[in-house]
């Protein structure tokens, strides 16, 4: 009977701050962080990228993604692993993401056949020439920006950015409109310090995978170039149990098979 | 009709003077619509084949008209790499980032492009070349160390002296330029730095032109007008026969730029020149007439009855000076470059106008002087005109010619073998920068800045390749293949397949993506061995069509590149196997040795890969196609002369043929440099063409107005000599024919063949109603010399305003047609004279059998 009125008045209380909405902004954000890079405890995904000039030419690049929580809402690990084109395939990237210092990144050339540590800086450069950074492919920690509350729609919640380390990034603050019910970010538009909104990222398509409402298909466009990069998100799989030894420097000259292959359930 | 019009002008001349009025009015209204096209893209035909590719190569790699902005430091020992010109550089940079109208992404300076580096053992690091100005002047120099392992950076945005660097702002559109160099101007007066600054670039130089262009039309033109009025003057010393020809060439000049305003064609250097060109010789045939009438006209006369005459009598020779004068320009209508041929075309309208409006208002206009206005105008220019200086030095050159005929031909065949000698000696090279004065900013900023970078003047080898065979190939491949798939994969994948390759990435990038997932999907085992089959020529037939990423195409181009970099044409060549070779090198430890192509498709393909994981990756885009079938090498020059563009196209022909591109590889050229090579050879050519085909066209005209075959090539000696001697003062000066110089042709043509046929029509006249050579010859020299020899002053004084015009093209114009009006005044005035006195019974057979040349016997038989 205690247990019951319990879950009533939680679900109470859950439906209350659904219909109410979140009024922090830094939790709101949190959250949104959580939904957007954090669900599960580890995952994988395959990924299609179309990448687009402003004239409309193509480049199409395929790749999975591998990643493990160390900590929730904390430190990860993501193994990149490219197969399309076959000129790159084979090149793989590993990121030991802290949230409290410098990611570490390493990178495995297979035409080269070298392996070479990346160092640490500028995270906000383009991700193998598509218009994403590496930040967007790892999550920026919502630590590093201050959050504010801009308005409370029917659908999102609209909020502004703003980095803490002004010099370390290229725009001066961005909005997001994070969707109310799954706390994912539908749409981010960044601003520059001349005022102009130049890039942007949205969200085209949600599923429902393993029960955790998740992004398959997204569009970031440089609004200053005119070009674009779509991204598919394909074979989708959460907890599904990776081993830390899979984000060793080892995977990077040999990946691991079993993981990367495409679930056939 | 000649006594209709006539007829109408002195009867009617209000209706004459409200319908020329109203004409000016409405064109003169048109003007306002003027727009200036200064882009000497324009001097090609929209659809010349060239100007096409070139623009397509624009499009290809994404090229935006850019400002540069130079910073010299020439005085600290590191250049412009201490904290001071760093820091202003840095800020500039980022200031005009912010501009309207920039394309921020593709702005290129040392505060906004990467680095790539060694990061200790193992490591590397891509970053910021300079994300914040340096605070020590260690940190400086360590800009330079790291600014000279790129080559692409070194001697493109940093000079190798380390003296000079640019900021290389391309904008969205040329209009902009005009509005965004004088907020760059203004950003950089607020900077705290020693260094000198300099803008320029080429939608700068053509604003500025463009704006120069107006400085001149507004005021060289008018003052053009103002200096004939005084020269007039003082030689008619009447105010009111002056007007008229003054009313006569305004509007003429009016009507003509108008309706070319007003049909759409812009207004480009050569017609902003076409006001200049039509004043002197609109007034020309005014001038014959009013000097006529003042001579006939005596106190008390019909001065209706008097003009009509005067009319009458000029009107055969006008129509005719008229017409030769204007083919002279039609005659430009042969050359293929779109503002030569509006040019030539409305200066021939406006020559023909000139002439209609001459006869219609001069008439006008004196009838409707009062008689007191009308005896002033008889008594001032009566008694002066026969004993002025000009008329005693006539009189004189007239006997002198006349009694040593032999020894001024043999004077002038000396000077026409010294003229071709010096002909030969042309040196055909134009730059439009060139059209600047050496003082003007643009100039200064041209060379101080070649002096130390390797060039800012660009050409583009563009090397391609044609992709469809991969593409055909697959498809061929594929039909066995596709037979043994199972549906729905082999249906989705023939779809593929018989989709347009338009862009030949996409194409197999789809294809490649579905036979994977057919892959994956099918469980029938004979479909899966056929997929993997298909999978693997897919991708083969995908990497080979990248062929640009092949080592083998990039060591052609090292190689080609480490040879043009060592010529004395070529100021540098930048190119992809630069960026490949760099991140290799970088990739595989930072050693010099390291600096080369990696040997396989792969390993270049993952180096570009990490190229573009940068803040830039677009700038890949610039020198080779996403698809890697195009590629550019950009080679930077020192100098904008076509010659000096032709030496390095040389240079490259000969390097190709002795080291030819690899099978299926093609080579075009493109860049404004080399647009230039092209339009000027096209002139050149052209204007050739336009000189024989007038020549050709004046002399059939002159053999059927003197209804003589003789007479007629007798009227082309002066314009001949002319022509040869113009030019060969140019080959022995060693001035370079450009195009103005190329235009001065038609219009030497056009005025001289004037004068010849005043004097030989004037003479046969004379011969005529005198019976006698002598008298004749000396009657020659008194009125009819004198219209000549005033008319050759008062164009040659006319053009003097252009002296002091402020673009070197219109400086040109005026210096030589001093030189035309010269040598074909003279050559008609003592040649012809020289040449009859011992040809003239051949020339005037009928004459000469009349005896009008007396006992002398016929020279030629």
């Amino acid at each position: 009977m205690m247990k019951f009125a319990t879950l009533l008045l939680l679900g109470l209380a859950a439906a209350t701050a659904q219909a109410q909405g979140l009024t922090d902004a830094d939790e709101i954000a949190e959250r949104a962080n959580a939904a957007a890079y954090y669900s599960g405890a580890d995952g994988r995904s395959e990924v299609r990228m179309i990448i687009s000039d402003a004239q409309g030419r193509q480049q199409r690049r395929q790749f999975t993604v591998l990643r493990r929580d160390v900590d929730e809402l904390g430190d990860q690990q993501f193994l990149v692993v490219f197969s399309q084109p076959s000129d790159v395939r084979g090149t793989v990237f590993l990121v030991d993401k802290h949230v409290d210092r410098d990611d570490d990144r390493w990178l495995y050339l297979p035409g080269l056949d070298l392996v070479k540590r990346i160092s640490a800086g500028d995270k906000r450069t383009s991700f193998v020439g598509s218009h994403y950074f590496y930040e967007d492919v790892s999550g920026r920690p919502h630590t590093d920006d201050s959050h504010e509350l801009v308005e409370t729609t029917d659908e999102y919640y609209v909020i502004r950015h703003q980095p803490l380390d002004p010099s370390s990034v290229e725009f001066a603050s961005y909005v997001t409109w994070i969707d109310r019910a799954t706390f994912l970010p539908m749409k981010i538009e960044y601003t520059n310090s001349a005022g102009q909104m130049y890039r942007s990222v949205e969200v085209f398509e949600v599923e429902d995978i393993d029960g955790i409402p998740t992004v398959t298909t997204s569009r970031v466009s440089d609004i200053l170039t005119g070009g674009q990069t779509d991204m598919q998100f394909r074979f989708i799989r959460y907890d599904v149990g990776l081993p830390d030894d899979v984000f060793t420097e080892r995977s990077l000259r040999a990946p691991p098979r079993d993981w990367l292959a495409r679930p056939s359930d | 009709m000649r006594n209709a019009i006539i007829h109408v002008a002195t009867e009617k001349p209000r209706l004459v003077y409200a319908v020329v009025l109203i004409l000016a009015l409405i064109t003169g209204a048109l003007m306002l619509r003027i727009q200036i096209d200064t882009d000497p893209e324009n001097m090609l035909a929209a659809d010349q084949p060239d100007r096409v590719f070139h623009n397509e190569v624009e499009q290809r790699f994404s090229y935006s008209d850019a400002i540069v902005v130079g910073l010299v430091n020439e005085s600290h020992p590191n250049g412009i790499y201490n904290v001071a010109s760093l820091t202003a550089l840095h800020s500039l940079s980022l200031s005009i980032l912010e501009l309207d109208g920039v394309v921020a992404p593709d702005l290129a300076s040392l505060a906004r492009v990467d680095n790539i580096e060694q990061a200790g053992p193992g490591t590397i690091r891509f970053e910021w070349l300079m994300r914040d100005a340096p605070v020590t002047e260690s940190q400086s120099l360590e800009i330079r160390d790291k600014v000279n392992r790129l080559p692409l950076l070194r001697d493109s945005l940093v000079s190798g002296d380390g003296q000079a660097a640019m900021i290389y702002v391309p904008i969205v559109s040329k209009d902009l330029s005009y509005r965004l160099s004088v907020e760059i101007q203004a950003l950089i007066n607020e900077l705290d730095t020693d260094d000198a600054y300099h803008i320029t670039g080429l939608p700068v130089a053509e604003d500025t032109f463009g704006h120069d262009m107006f400085v001149q039309m507004g005021i060289s033109a008018p003052l053009a007008g103002l200096m004939i009025f005084l020269l007039m003057l003082y030689f008619f010393r009447s105010a009111p026969l002056v007007v008229a020809p003054m009313l006569v060439a305004m509007a003429t000049v009016i009507i003509s730029m108008g309706l070319l305003i007003g049909f759409g064609f812009t207004v480009h250097i050569m017609s902003s020149m076409i006001p200049i060109f039509l004043m002197p010789i609109a007034v020309v045939d005014s001038v014959h007439i009013m000097s006529e009438f003042a001579d006939n006209y005596r106190r008390g006369s019909d001065a209706k009855a008097v003009i009509s005459r005067v009319v009458e009598h000029l009107f055969t020779p006008m129509l005719f000076t008229s017409l030769t004068s204007a083919v002279g320009f039609l005659s430009l209508l042969l050359t293929p470059i779109p503002p030569v041929q509006i040019f030539g075309a409305f200066v021939a309208f406006g020559i023909l106008l000139a002439f209609i409006l001459t006869i219609l208002l001069i008439p006008a206009y004196v009838v409707r002087l009062s008689p007191a206005a009308l005896d002033k105008l008889a008594a001032h220019t009566r008694t002066p005109h026969t004993e002025t200086l000009l008329a005693r030095l006539l009189r004189r050159t007239g006997r002198f010619a006349m009694r040593r005929g032999k020894l001024i031909t043999g004077a002038a065949v000396l000077v026409i073998a010294v003229s071709v000698a010096g002909i030969s000696r042309i040196e055909i090279n134009d730059n439009p920068v060139r059209w600047f004065k050496t003082s003007h900013p643009i100039r200064v900023a041209d060379s101080v800045l070649n002096e130390h970078f390797a060039g800012t003047y660009d050409a583009f080898m563009v090397l391609s390749v044609d992709p469809s065979a991969h593409v055909e190939g697959l498809i061929a491949d594929a039909r066995d293949l596709l037979e043994n798939i199972e549906e729905p994969y082999a249906g989705d994948i023939r779809a593929l397949l018989d989709a347009e390759a338009v862009d030949v990435s996409a194409w197999f990038g789809d294809i490649v993506m579905a036979v994977d997932d057919a892959m994956f999907e099918t469980s029938d085992d004979a479909s899966l061995a056929a997929l993997e089959s298909l999978m693997f020529l897919a991708e083969d037939a995908q990497s080979a069509s990248k062929y640009f990423q092949n080592p083998e195409a990039l060591e052609y181009i090292a190689r080609m590149q480490s040879v043009l970099d060592e010529s004395d044409a070529i100021g540098k060549s930048n190119s992809v196997a630069d960026v490949v070779r760099v991140v290799n090198r970088e990739l595989r430890g930072g050693d010099d040795s390291e600096y080369r192509i990696p040997g396989t498709v792969p390993a270049v393909a993952q180096t570009l890969l990490q190229y573009q994981s940068s803040h830039r990756p677009h700038d890949l885009w610039h020198i080779v196609t996403p698809d890697f079938t195009s590629t550019v090498v950009w080679l930077q020059l020192k100098s904008g002369d076509n010659q000096d563009m032709s030496q390095a196209m040389t240079f490259v022909d000969e390097y190709i043929a002795d080291n030819p591109l690899p099978a299926g590889v093609e080579m075009h050229w493109a860049g404004k440099t080399f647009i230039n090579v092209v339009w000027q050879d096209v002139m050149v050519t052209g204007m050739l063409k336009s000189l024989v085909g007038a020549f050709g066209v004046v002399f059939l005209m002159m053999a059927m107005l003197f209804r003589s075959v003789r007479l007629g090539l007798f009227a082309m000696i002066p314009l001949s000599v002319t022509i040869l001697g113009v030019y060969g003062i140019i080959g022995w000066i060693g001035k370079d024919y450009d195009m103005p110089i190329a235009v001065l042709s038609s219009l030497t043509l056009g005025l001289s063949v004037d004068f010849a046929i005043h004097f030989i029509e004037r003479t046969r006249a004379l011969l005529r109603s005198s019976g006698s050579f002598e008298t004749a010859s000396a009657h020659m020299f008194e009125e009819p010399a004198r219209a000549i020899a005033r008319n050759a002053i008062v164009i040659a004084i006319g053009f003097t305003p252009l002296f002091f015009a402020p673009l070197v093209p219109y400086i040109t114009v005026g210096a030589f047609m001093a030189a035309i009006m010269a040598l074909s005044g003279l050559t008609t005035l003592v040649l012809l004279p020289a040449l009859m006195s011992f040809a003239g019974p051949w020339l005037f057979p009928e004459m000469h059998k009349r005896g009008a040349f007396g006992d002398a016997q016929p020279a030629v038989a």
